[in-house]
């Protein structure tokens, strides 16, 4: 690999993933909510639109179908959690597994080729009157990413001006301290399900994305998504992020380019890539450990004050096993 | 205003452990009263305030908002109308968001939440005008994180926030009880002048006999679930806390167990 490919490496995989990173950031930091579903709503979101795809429909209308869907799988896992008092992590896993059949069900095979259909970038050249077939590879490529930033940049306006309403402070505040906003007159278990339902639509769109630039959707794609998000995000969070949400959202979104450009730089100089799962798995538990080794000397009275950062608090809460923020009482 | 009928709250029933936190309370508090509620220890006042509020169902019993019965109305639906302070500074704010934003969260309580934008600039002067009638200098900091402010300071603008829009009732579950002595006593000055100019109608719970005695116009007494005591204004104004402590050995045949109260006596 050229240092030319690993830009465009990163940038490509940088963009398709950050929409996840996006919704990884709303569910697991602004809810607390660490929803598993993803894993099985990224291959769900690309099988949904490998199919439409396959059947005729538009690509572009295939990539909105899969996002949706992968919307109404965040519904499922918020409905569980919601209604029935599922534990949010049984919730999302049981969502994922159902997906796994679901998909095998909607695409008749574990894998659906689509080199043999238009994708939705050659779609969007097509509508300035360029082929596909006219460019070369690199510069298939470029297109690729210009057409992927300028959705990553509407999909980051959407979500700050969200993030800024009325809902968006509700749903944030649900994270934050649920007790206090349900005391406001929230019913939380609404701010749930629509911060579940955004969320997984930006993951499903990611899904749907990568199947229409690497030519195929497989049921066993998102094996190790989740673990890359959590690594952006975390990365954008202490790079970029923290000072204010506008700053969180563009910083998982450099996040996720910065984590693919490492990775596709480590392949450039010889790593396989079957390490990666491993090494991004020590790299992200390294991470997270720092502040609860941190915590435990403060408990021991060494240390005092000091915050534990936003992104922690989720995994020290399922630690205390207050991951729901229930009272008691309730 | 507000009536409760034969309150009756368990936790744990039917185990070994069950406690009856609240046991056949009646209670009227009408439009104005600004009621003080002490007790020792475990008494069941902070239960009788979530119950008010909403936050636990009760057992037994009704609970009556302006003529209407609210009894199984989730707190969620309530809110519209209650303002609810706890003690902990922790509880009241959410940290990770801005002076501003959480007063937006607060002027829209009880409401329909949509789309629109949360701060905007008329909001804002409203958010202003609040910070400046409580006298802490929070109206220069609308955009620090509230995880940055003091304890005293995170009260300060929880109760702004439940004032922000006018609550119909003000549940104070020992609100300055976790500060320092100096914090205390301002944040419990602004309470007692933000009660009396909105003429908010109030529960306040507080551990310090002194306050319960100088603040309001009615006193409740509680003692294991049930209400001891209930002194209007009249009898309120010449009481002294040892008659009170009085009072309480009498009417529970117990003595008062509370250290936080003894201490706070002394004081
Ligand atoms: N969430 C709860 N679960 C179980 N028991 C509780 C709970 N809350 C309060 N209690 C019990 O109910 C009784 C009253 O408690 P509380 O209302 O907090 O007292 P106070 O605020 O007067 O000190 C105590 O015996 C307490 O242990
Ligand atoms: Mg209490």
């Amino acid at each position: 690999m050229t240092l030319e490919n690993v830009l465009i490496n990163a940038l490509e995989q940088g963009f398709i993933y950050a929409f996840m990173a996006m919704g990884v950031l709303l569910t697991f930091i602004m809810l607390g909510f660490p929803d598993l579903t993803v894993e099985g709503t990224f291959p769900f979101g690309a099988a949904v639109t490998a199919t439409a795809v396959v059947s005729g429909i538009s690509p572009i209308y295939a990539v909105i179908l899969g996002s949706l869907a992968g919307g109404i799988a965040g519904a499922a896992t918020g409905l569980m959690h919601t209604k029935l008092k599922i534990n949010n992590i049984l919730a999302g896993i049981l969502t994922t597994s159902a997906l796994y059949t679901v998909m095998l069900r909607l695409m008749g095979r574990p894998n659906t080729p689509l080199l043999a259909y238009d994708n939705v970038y050659g779609q969007v050249l097509g509508w300035i009157g360029i082929s596909q077939d006219q460019l070369t590879a690199v510069q298939n490529h470029i297109a690729i990413i210009l057409t992927l930033s300028a959705v990553v940049l509407v999909t980051r306006l959407l979500m700050g001006w969200l993030l800024a309403t009325d809902l968006g402070l509700a749903i944030r505040a649900t994270g934050n301290n649920e007790r206090m906003i349900r005391n406001l007159g929230v019913n939380t278990d609404n701010t749930k399900l629509i911060a579940l339902v955004i969320s997984n639509c930006l993951v499903a769109l990611s899904g749907a994305l990568a199947c229409q630039v690497q030519g195929f959707a497989d049921v066993g794609m998102g094996i190790g998504v989740l673990v890359a998000a959590v690594a952006s995000v975390i990365i954008g969070e202490s790079l970029f992020g923290k000072r204010s949400v506008g700053w969180l959202l563009t910083g998982v979104i450099l996040g996720s380019i910065f984590y693919r450009g490492v990775l596709a730089l480590a392949l450039r100089l010889g790593l396989p890539a079957h390490d990666f799962k491993l090494i991004t798995a020590v790299l992200v538990l390294g991470a997270l450990s720092i502040p609860l080794l941190k915590r435990k000397k403060r408990k021991n009275g060494v240390l005092n004050g000091g915050t534990v950062p936003r992104w922690h608090r989720t995994v020290l809460n399922l630690l205390d096993n207050k991951a729901d923020g229930r009272d008691v009482a309730r | 205003m507000i009536r409760l009928k034969g309150v009756t709250k368990y936790f744990f029933p039917g185990t070994a452990n069950q406690v009856k936190a609240l046991d056949n309370i009646n209670l009227h508090i009408r439009p104005g009263d600004f009621v003080t509620v002490i007790g020792s220890n475990g008494a069941g006042k902070s239960t009788l305030l979530n119950t008010v509020a909403g936050v636990i169902e009760v057992d037994e019993g009704r609970i009556e908002l302006n003529g209407k019965d609210v009894t199984d109305q989730p707190e969620y639906r309530r809110a519209g109308s209650i303002g609810y302070i706890d003690q902990n500074p922790l509880a009241s704010t959410a940290a990770d968001m801005t002076v501003e934003e959480n007063l937006a969260m607060a002027f829209m309580r009880g409401k329909r939440r949509g789309l629109s934008r949360a701060v905007t600039r008329s909001r804002v002067t409203a958010f202003k005008n609040t910070l400046t009638q409580i006298g802490m200098g929070l109206e220069n900091r609308l955009k620090v994180p509230v995880g940055t402010l003091s304890g005293g300071q995170r009260q300060a603008l929880a109760l702004a926030m439940a004032t922000v829009v006018q609550p119909k009732l003000l549940l104070l579950d020992e609100h300055t009880a976790a500060l320092d002595p100096k914090a205390a006593r301002l944040i419990m000055d602004i309470t007692d002048r933000l009660i009396r100019t909105n003429n908010l109608t109030t529960l306040m719970v507080t551990h310090n006999m002194e306050q319960a005695l100088r603040y309001g116009n009615r006193l409740v007494m509680m003692h294991r679930g049930k209400i001891i005591l209930d002194i209007g204004p009249k009898e309120k104004q010449c009481l002294s806390v040892p008659d009170l402590v009085k009072k309480f050995t009498q009417s529970s045949g117990d003595v008062f167990d509370d250290d936080r109260v003894l201490l706070a006596q002394a004081e």
